[in-house]
Parts: structure tokens; C-alpha cells; sequence
């Protein structure tokens, strides 16, 4: 079991390409943890943004009568993915781990493996 | 204070940009309106009592030498009230739903105030304070009229020459 600073230390450096992560609380859209991000790319307002994509599946699939779970989203840009995987279960509910890669150094397949050993270890 | 405007336009350019706000107020850090966009609640009261919050948050901020105010957080059961410092003599009061994206509040509430705290100080350097509703920028001009009567809560047994037997109580209840 890890704690959020571990965790979050954990995908940093055992991800390849990894260049920030974040632990949202989605019904607030506050970070509760950020590790790496840059001047130029505040993981805050990534939390926040990405509180309202995640916000959005779920209204839709509420709205399309969809009775699954979110286990991951994919966003793929020009030279970045973001992955964010909500967490599942243990008073996780409502929250979700966000990843940026660096779409030349990572592995799409591992880093997804990998969130979700790390997601599966989180203690909040 | 002038800029009323330009801060009206912000509070307008935030409400549409954060959607679950439900209100939005400009005032002086003493409680007076400098704009409002607030449906529904009277601007008058939120602003009065956004100023005895204020002043209640700074001195608490500084018995626990956190510093200067910054913002201030109230959560209902049915939604927030945000208060941002927007420079040292006005602030930016927001009124949000409980489905609010907090972090998404917090960074918008305090970009608005920052811009509204700029605007106000402008205002406030201009060499004479005229109401400039004219969006030209061409602010010299204006300075020629009489400035309009700048909107001021009148104190208790205020200046504007009150019928020489009449209490200041029952001047407030006629004023209502």
C-alpha cells in the first residue's frame, strides 16, 4: 500500500516518459497530490480541466443509460497522452490519477499497465 | 469608483466561463457595490456583509501571521461563496452551486480578481474619477464635465442636508 506522495513519486519515475502526474478529488476538481508539471504546464489547472472531462463521460453515460465504469481515458495530442484512471473502490470514490507522457519516450501499453499496479496499491 | 463598467464586462466574461456560478459581485473592501451581476440576491446586503467577513478573514490571516488576505471560502449545504482579494481596496465575491468544479473556481476567481484589482487601480490613478462609460478610452475628454455624483452610502445624519428637525432614525427608515 502506498500513500498519495508515494504513488504519485512511484509513476513519475517508474513510467518511461512520464513528465507529471496528479491525484484529482473530481467533486471538488482539486489536486490532492502533483508531482513534476513545469512553469509552463500547471498540474492544477490540469486538475481542474480534466474534472470537467471526466464530469462530462460520466453525465453522457448517465444520459445513455451505460451502467459500466470509467476505468480509463485516453487523450492523445501531437507530442502528448494524458491517461487519467479513476480510481476504484477503498474511499477512492471520486477521484482519479492523471498522467502526462511524452508521446516519443513512452509506452502507451506499459504506462497503462503500470498506472493501474500503482492505482490498485493507493492508499488515500 | 469608476471602471464600473470594464469590471462588469469581467464579471460577465467569468460567469460565462464558469457556468455554475450563480452570482457575481464587485465591491470596496468598506462594502460598497462597485458592480454586480447577481440575480436574484440583493447586491447590497452580499456586498455589506462581504465587507464584515473581510474584515474578520484579515485579521484572523494576521493574528496567525498567514499574511495578507487573500480569499475566503464558505460552503453551504447548498452551494459557495468565494471572496478574492482583487488588489488592497476592492474585492471579487462569487456565489457558486454545490455542483461547482472547486479547483476551476479558484483559478478563475482568482485571474477575475486579479483584473478586476488592476481595473480598479487604474480607476484609481486616473487624475480625475469619472464614471467612463464610453468604451473609446478616451478618458481626458471626460475629465472637462462635472464629475456625476460618485455612488457613496450616505453616513448616519449624512450631509445631504437633512430637514433640520428630523432624528437620523427616522431618516434610515425613510431612506428604505
Amino acid at each position: 500500500m502506498a500513500n498519495t506522495e508515494t504513488a504519485l513519486k512511484e509513476a513519475l519515475a517508474s513510467i518511461e516518459g512520464a513528465t507529471g502526474a496528479a491525484l484529482v478529488d473530481y467533486t471538488s476538481g482539486m489536486a490532492l497530490g502533483t508531482i513534476g508539471g513545469s512553469k509552463g504546464f500547471d498540474l492544477n489547472v490540469a486538475a481542474a480541466g480534466n474534472t470537467d472531462v471526466v464530469r462530462a463521460k460520466l453525465r453522457t453515460m448517465e444520459h445513455l443509460g451505460l451502467k459500466g465504469e470509467i476505468e480509463d481515458i485516453l487523450i492523445t495530442l501531437s507530442d502528448q497522452y494524458h491517461l487519467i484512471r479513476l480510481i476504484q473502490g477503498r474511499g477512492g470514490n471520486g477521484l482519479f490519477l492523471y498522467l502526462v507522457l511524452d508521446n516519443k519516450r513512452a509506452n502507451l501499453a506499459m504506462a497503462r499497465h503500470q498506472l493501474k499496479r500503482i492505482e490498485s496499491d493507493l492508499e488515500v | 469608483m469608476a471602471a464600473e463598467a470594464e469590471v462588469l464586462d469581467e464579471l460577465h466574461r467569468l460567469r460565462a466561463r464558469v457556468p455554475q456560478l450563480t452570482g457575481a459581485l464587485a465591491a470596496s473592501v468598506d462594502g460598497l457595490v462597485l458592480a454586480q451581476d447577481t440575480p436574484g440576491v440583493e447586491p447590497e446586503g452580499v456586498a455589506a456583509l462581504t465587507a464584515a467577513a473581510l474584515g474578520v478573514a484579515v485579521r484572523l490571516a494576521d493574528a496567525t501571521s498567514q499574511g495578507d488576505f487573500r480569499e475566503l471560502l464558505v460552503r453551504g449545504t447548498d452551494g459557495y461563496v468565494a471572496t478574492y482579494a482583487a488588489g488592497s481596496s476592492a474585492v471579487l465575491t462569487l456565489l457558486a452551486e454545490d455542483a461547482v468544479n472547486v479547483g476551476r473556481l479558484h483559478l478563475e476567481g482568482r485571474r477575475s480578481s486579479s483584473r478586476i484589482g488592476e481595473l480598479v487601480e487604474e480607476a484609481a490613478a486616473r487624475p480625475e474619477p469619472v464614471r467612463t462609460r464610453s468604451p473609446t478610452g478616451n478618458r481626458s475628454r471626460a475629465a472637462t464635465e462635472p464629475p456625476p455624483p460618485l455612488p457613496t452610502r450616505t453616513p448616519r445624519g449624512g450631509a445631504r442636508t437633512p430637514a433640520p428637525n428630523t432624528t437620523t432614525t427616522e431618516r434610515a427608515g425613510k431612506s428604505r
